[in-house]
This record gives structure tokens, sequence and C-alpha cells, in this order.
């Protein structure tokens, strides 16, 4: 099958999944009836969600992809370098402040671009980022950081903390238009600009030497991509917490459908992964309602399933 | 003319002083094999001449340009290199690894053309791997798939091609097949080459010129007859040999004489 | 010069995302309104509490939706659900188009925050002492146009509020009993002097072992239970064990007063002595008798 075909497939998929978020909801309202007047709040918060997901989804899929082509680590997804627990310590400490209110998104973001600014200097020898220094200072800053938040969720309890458990487990509850915008906008950018280094992401992908042997100044764009990468998920992981699983799984599911040359891997993982959180969000609100289940333990759900029997049918047609 | 010069270069890995006082010249259309024991610094003085690792002092000048000058993407638009084995985690097929080739000729956000997709046909088949286009990278053999990293190495069109001991990897009829393809690219397409190698005898066949490394300097350099005396190899080896002559090229032919009977 | 660039970019996208945030939030207090209370409210209550002091103000057909936690009065079961009290679905909420939804503060938070994002009218009652409370129940009173019942409400409490603190001040001081209050066994829990409990306690005429930390809500070490020596202890969970039975297996303890005298409770209704909301003058009658029986 053609890519460019598959790739309509795939598009088809996500707007027949937004047509399904609009309508489903702890409220039936049929199509028709969303447009009254009298549902337009409704369908605001369903449209609010919807392109959250999209933008998450995206996000996350992208930034996967790249680190997963300068880590040359399939097992790479954007939370790797600190990113979550980052933000998550941010969180629980503007919680304790109390100033969670207003200023929970900007002390995670802060939170995050710290611990990744720490796991970028312990790993760093002298003007290089060795792959594997990278991955090890990510995982300990990762652990450190989340052993303090624990700590101080265990030692100060403060009832506003259970609220936490929600942002771990992620929640595309945010109805904050002016501020989903700015993320919206850095995500989108940081993913075309993700997108223009798809030739050096091919190259890169073979090898750190090889990609120096195809003309591609590997350093400088090891540190731009992460610079964009961590921008990215920092953001999304501000506004909507921890949805895990999507940067790990979606790069490979994509990549089991287009291949992995990353000028069509790029495009077509932003489409599979917005499908994909648009799914997820339809699950979370519909099957237990009105009680929502956190769109990450969807995400895990969902996607395992998924991957292993697009795996199972791919090793059956070899 | 000279194609490549290499002026006293130190190099190494960090601090760490691998190559000293290196300096010899390549000419257009040579075919130069560099030989030493392990450890000699052989696939270091590769990386220096790729860019790779950048020299500690010294120079080295690409067709009167000092290749350090150079940008990136202009170099490699003429030196191709070839590493002694490539492990691919992602299953591109043979066709775009071919086609990867072209990166150093692309602008960044620039598609593959006809002209690119010809040249990468013509690699293939040069290095008689066309039939497993279709083929992912990780399902071809380790011969197949060294034939196939060469052709991305052809698809860049360069004039100088390096290889770091391509043949280690290969039974016998797959070394032969490779290196004779890089002697006919060398004589019909007037492809420069320069090929680290740890078989002697590969060496003095195929071999215009030879380095013979040890500790970082050179030895000796020279046609084969020149560098490949018993005297030499028994300094820089540390062992027992006899040089004969192949019985058909009359090359010298290194015999290997074991310790014990 | 690439490091520049960085420092650059961060700075710019810290100072554009503080900005867009300080602009985005609305401050959000109680709704003082000179407007007009709607012909048909509809109101929606998040916390069981605030759910009875509705009720109790007279409120019913307008109550539309309720946490799936309140369940007094018993009306109040019959009342649409919009999710738990941690976890209050929004969708649900709007789609019930309230007039005004009240919530409490703390675990809640999230919840109003959304909610005053979108443009709802959240009424946010978090009170920590008796007179808070009171001042809640004349907030609400106000925005529901139920002035007279408030008053009416706050009379009644203030009565018995009154009639308690008669019966403690002839106690004297040497015969106030120190007791501990449990609000959970695994890990060990109990409130400090923040806490809405503790006033209700020492309006009963109790001493709180934990009185000396700040902390509404703490793990307390059950050696320090030993240490303090209550008089009594009294359990704020429902547990169908025989209070006496398990807590003597607890170590060390069969030593404590409370123990050794069998002062071990479990049978007052949680609701009552937990919820900042009307029955908390019951809770305090009951609390006083349990300890001054």
């Amino acid at each position: 099958m053609k890519i460019s075909l598959k790739i309509s497939l795939l598009l088809i998929i996500l707007i027949v999944a937004i047509l399904l978020a609009i309508t489903k909801g702890s409220v039936d309202i049929p199509l028709a009836e969303l447009l009254l007047k009298e549902n337009w709040q409704v369908l605001y918060l369903r449209i609010l969600r919807i392109l959250v997901a999209i933008i998450a989804g995206s996000g996350l899929a992208v930034s996967g992809i790249a680190l997963q082509a300068i880590l040359r680590n399939p097992l790479a997804e954007p939370y790797l370098l600190g990113t979550s627990s980052g933000a998550g310590l941010g969180a629980v400490i503007a919680i304790i402040l109390g100033i969670s209110s207003i200023y929970l998104p900007l002390a995670a973001f802060l939170g995050a671009i710290l611990s990744i600014i720490l796991v970028y200097q312990l790993a760093k020898q002298g003007s290089r980022i060795p792959v594997q220094s990278l991955i090890l200072s990510g995982v300990i800053v990762s652990i450190a950081l989340s052993g303090i938040m624990v700590f101080l969720i265990s030692v100060s309890p403060n009832e506003a903390l259970h609220g936490i458990m929600w942002w771990l487990w992620g929640s595309l509850q945010f109805y904050d238009p002016k501020l989903l915008l700015l993320v919206g906008m850095v995500v989108a950018l940081g993913t075309f600009a993700i997108f223009i280094f798809s030739q050096d992401l091919n190259a890169i992908s073979i090898g750190d030497e090889e990609a120096i042997h195809l003309g591609i100044n590997t350093e400088t764009i090891k540190k731009i991509l992460f610079f964009i990468t961590s921008l990215i998920t920092a953001g999304i992981v501000s506004i909507c917490g921890v949805i895990g699983f999507v940067g790990l799984i979606i790069p490979h599911l994509t990549r089991l459908i287009v291949g992995p040359n990353h000028k069509t891997l790029i495009p077509a993982s932003c489409v599979c992964a917005a499908a994909f959180m648009v799914i997820c969000d339809i699950f979370s609100r519909t099957l237990f309602t009105p009680l929502e289940i956190p769109i990450g333990i969807i995400t895990a759900f969902l996607g395992a399933p998924v991957f292993i029997i697009l795996l199972k049918i791919k090793q059956a047609v070899k | 003319m000279d194609l490549l010069k290499v002026d006293n270069l130190c190099g190494g890995y960090g601090k760490e002083t691998v190559i000293r006082d290196v300096s010899f010249k390549i000419e257009e259309g040579g075919f130069l094999g560099i030989i030493g024991p392990n450890g000699s610094g052989k696939s270091t003085l590769l990386r220096l001449m790729s860019r790779v690792l950048i020299p500690q002092t010294g120079k080295i000048i690409l067709e009167d340009t000092d290749i350090a000058r150079m940008h990136l993407k202009d170099f490699c638009k003429k030196v191709a290199f070839v590493p002694q084995d490539t492990m691919i985690n992602f299953s591109f097929n043979v066709w775009e690894i071919a086609l990867l080739g072209r990166i150093p000729h692309l602008r960044r956000m620039q598609w593959e053309g006809r002209r690119d997709f010809s040249i990468a046909q013509n690699s293939l088949s040069l290095t008689d791997t066309l039939h497993l286009k279709d083929k992912p990278i990780d399902e071809v053999s380790a011969g197949e798939r060294q034939r196939v990293i060469i052709a991305k190495a052809l698809t860049q069109e360069p004039i100088l091609m390096l290889l770091d001991e391509p043949t280690s990897h290969l039974d016998i009829g797959h070394q032969i097949q490779v290196l004779n393809l890089l002697k006919r690219l060398n004589r019909q397409n007037n492809l420069t080459i320069v090929v680290v190698l740890h078989d002697l005898n590969l060496a003095s066949e195929y071999c215009q010129r030879i380095i013979l490394l040890n500790a970082g300097k050179i030895f000796k350099e020279g046609e084969p007859q020149e560098v490949l005396t018993y005297q030499n190899i028994e300094t820089v080896y540390k062992t027992v040999v006899v040089v004969n002559k192949n019985p058909i090229s009359f090359k010298p032919y290194v015999v290997l004489v074991s310790g014990e009977r | 010069m690439r490091k520049i660039n960085f420092i650059v970019a961060l700075g710019t996208g810290l100072l554009v995302f503080g900005v867009a945030l300080t602009r985005s939030v609305p401050a959000g207090t109680v709704p003082s309104q000179a407007g007009t209370i709607p012909v048909k409210p509809r109101y929606i209550s998040l916390a069981p509490a605030t759910t009875e002091i509705l009720f109790a103000l007279g409120l019913d057909e307008e109550i539309v939706g309720v946490s799936s936690f309140c369940n007094y009065p018993l009306k109040a079961k019959t009342k649409e659900k919009v999710g738990t009290f941690s976890q209050p679905n929004v969708e649900k909420i709007i789609s019930l188009k309230p007039d005004i939804i009240f919530c409490t503060g703390l675990e809640q938070t999230p919840v109003v925050n959304a909610l005053r994002q979108l443009n709802l009218k959240v009424y946010v009652s978090d009170p920590s002492n008796i007179k808070e409370l009171l001042n809640s129940i004349r907030d609400i009173g106000r925005l529901t146009g139920r002035e007279k019942e408030a008053d009416t409400l706050i009379n009644k409490m203030e009565q018995v509020l009154g009639q308690v603190n008669v019966k403690v001040k002839l106690i004297p001081p040497e015969k106030r009993l120190k007791v501990f209050i449990e609000i959970w066994h695994d890990p060990l829990m109990t409130v400090g002097k923040k806490s809405f409990v503790d006033e209700v306690l020492t309006l009963a005429g109790g001493i709180n072992i934990a009185a000396d930390t700040l902390q509404p809500y703490l793990y307390f070490s059950p050696e320090q239970v030993i240490k303090r020596n209550p008089d009594c202890i009294i359990q704020t969970y429902m547990s169908e064990n025989e209070p006496l039975k398990t807590i003597e297996k607890r170590l060390g303890w069969k030593e404590i007063s409370a123990v050794k005298h069998g002062r071990v409770y479990n049978d007052i209704n949680p609701d009552i002595l937990l919820r900042p909301g009307p029955r908390i003058v019951e809770g305090l009658q009951e609390l006083h008798k349990k300890l001054y029986p």
C-alpha cells in the first residue's frame, strides 16, 4: 500500500474519532442537537478536550521519535530525560505553597525545564553529549526528583495533594483557552522544527559517526533536538500531567505502518497519535461515567494490545 | 596530482595521542592500503581523515583545501566512508539506505529527485545488490550488508573513498568480490581509495601503495614489495614470517610461520 | 553563540508563558453580586457538608446535582450524581446548567479552577472553625435568597453551642479528659490544632493530645500516643470490630489509660463529627456525652 494512502487512512480514522468524541460523553447528546445554543457549553468543553488530546498526542509522539533517533534506543520516550519527575515536583511544590490554582502549570513547566538542565549538565562531557550518559543522567535525575516528590507528599498531608494523583496519571481536563493556545503553538512549532530535521534524523538513526560521514553536524543537531523535545514535553506535561506510553508506542506503531523514514514517519505519527489520544479520551469519559478514568491508564490499556496485534500481523506477513 | 596530503598529523581521543606526526600523500586515482598491528592507530588515522576526529596538530589537505576549513557537507560530497560493520536498529530497506548517500548533496528540506534515484540505482547495480532493494537492511546477510553500505558510499559520488576493514567479517569469496569491485571502481571511475586492511596478502594484491603503521607512526611507506619484507613484518608484528611471491601476480605473499610444530 | 540563543529563547518562552498565565484565570472569590437570583435557580453541591446546609435552608427542587458521597438527608441520594467528591465530572456539571456550584477547597481545587475557567459561578467553602462555618452558612443563605432560613439555622446551632458550653464550664480543668482522635488506623492519623475537629473537641471539653502540632491532619506515631496517655480514644471511621479488642492488640497500647478503662469509642457517626455542616452541633453533643456521661 502506498504511503500516501496509508496516511489518508489514518486521517480518516482521526476524523471519525473526533466526531465520536464530540458526541459521546457523560451526557449523550446527538450531533444535531449539539449545535443548539443551549448545548454550546458542552460542545465547547468537548472540543477543548479534543484539542488538548491532539496537541498532547502529536507532541509526545514526535518527541519520542526524535529521542529514539538521537539516543538510538527504541525504548527512549519523552519522559526519559527527567521531564515528568521535574514537572511533578514543581506541581507538588506549588500545591504545598498554596499557589496551585493559578501557578500550577508554570510551576510544572519550570520544574520540567530545570530537571532537563540538570540532566544536560550531568551528561555533558566537554562539548559532546554521549548517548549513554544522557540516558543514565535522565534515569538518575528522574529517580532523585521522584524521591523528593514522594517525600514531600508523605511529610505534608495536605489534602490538596490528593489532587496530584490525577495529574500523575494524566488528564485532558484543561479549560484555559489562552494557555492552551500558547502551548499549542509551542508544540506545533516544535513538531514542525523536528520535521525539518527529518534528513538529519534519518542519518543519525544509522549511527553517530555515520551521520558525520553524511555531512550532519551531529553534536549541534543533538543539542537542538534535545532543546526542542524538552520544550515540547515540558509544555505538554505542565497542562496535562504525565501521559505515559504515547511517546514510546506511537513511534513504533507508526514505523510498523509507514516505515522508518522520518520524512513520512513524523507526519504520519502526528495523525496516528492524535487519533489514538482522541479514542482514548472517548473511553476515559464513557467507560465508567460519570467517573473519568485518567487518560494515562487508558493509553496503557489500549496501546499495548493494539501494538501487539500489529506486531503479530507484521510478523505473519514475513 | 596530489588528491590528499597529510602533514605532521597528531591526533587521538581526548588528551590521548594515538597518531604521532604522520605525513604522507595520495595521488589522484591511487589505491592506498593501511596496515599495522592492533592498536597501531589505523582506525584512528582513518577517522582523522574523515573528520570524525579533530587533529591535535597538523593538517589534512584535500585538493588544496584544508579539510578542517571545509563545510562538513561539502567535504562529504567528495569523501565517503565505509565503516567496519554497521548494526542498524531501524528497518530501513536497502533502497532507502542507498539513497541516504545523497544527503550531502541535498538541502535539508529537499526531496530526492530523478537524478538522485538513478545514481542510487547505479550504485546498487555496481555492488550487485539491486535485486535486494526492497529488503529491510536487518534481513540481509553480512556480506550483502557490507556491499549495500559501499553502495551508499558510492551514491555520495565521492572522489575519495575511505574504508575501515571492509572485509573482516566476510568469507573469502565475498572478500575477493568486494576488493575486485573496489579495484574496478578505482580503474574505471578513477575513484581514489584508502583502505585499512588487516590481511597483509589482500593489501599486497590490491593496493598500489601501502603504509605500514606502528605505534602511531609510519614505519614504512611504498609499493607492496618495498613494505612487505620479512624484516619489516617481523619488527612490527613481532612474529616470524616468510615472504614469497604470489605465483599468479608476482606480488609479495606473506607466509606465516607457526611456532608450534 | 548557540548557548545565548538557547537562553534567550528560554527566557522569552517563560516570559510569554507567565504573561499568558496571569491573564488567563479570573480572580475568583465569593461572587458578591448585586445581581438577582434567578426565578428557578439551579444549584449543584460537590461537598456532602454543603449539601446538608442547602437542604437545611429549605432548598430541594433547586438542587439539581450532588456528589456521590452526599448521603444526607435521604432526599440527597435521589439527586443526579455528578461524580465523586474528588473527581467531579465537569461535563456532567455543565450539562445540568447550574447557576451556582458549591465546592470545598483543597482536593477540589483543580475542579474549581476548571469551572471558573469556563466562566461558571463557584462558591468555595472551606471552614476551619465553627465561626467560619457559621459565616459560610450566612453566605450561602445570601446567595440562595434564604437569609431568613440561614439566620434560623445559625441561631439553632448557636443555642446548642451555648448549652454545651455551659455544661463544659462546670467541669474543672483537672477533670478535663485527654483525648486521642483517630482518623485512620493504618497509617495512624489524627487531627492537629488547626483542624475543625480539634475545635469541636475543645468545645466538648476535651483536650486533644495532638494539639501541639500545627497541621490540620497528620500522621501520628503510635509510640507518642502511648507516651501521652489519653483518657479516651475516639475512632472516627466505621469498622465492625469491637474497637477495644483490636486496639488492645497494638503493641504497648494496653497500658494506655483509655484502653485500661475501656474508654475507646467508634460509634459516633463520623459524618456528624467530620462534616463542617449543620449536624456538627449534634456531633458536639454526642462527643460531650461520650466524654462526660
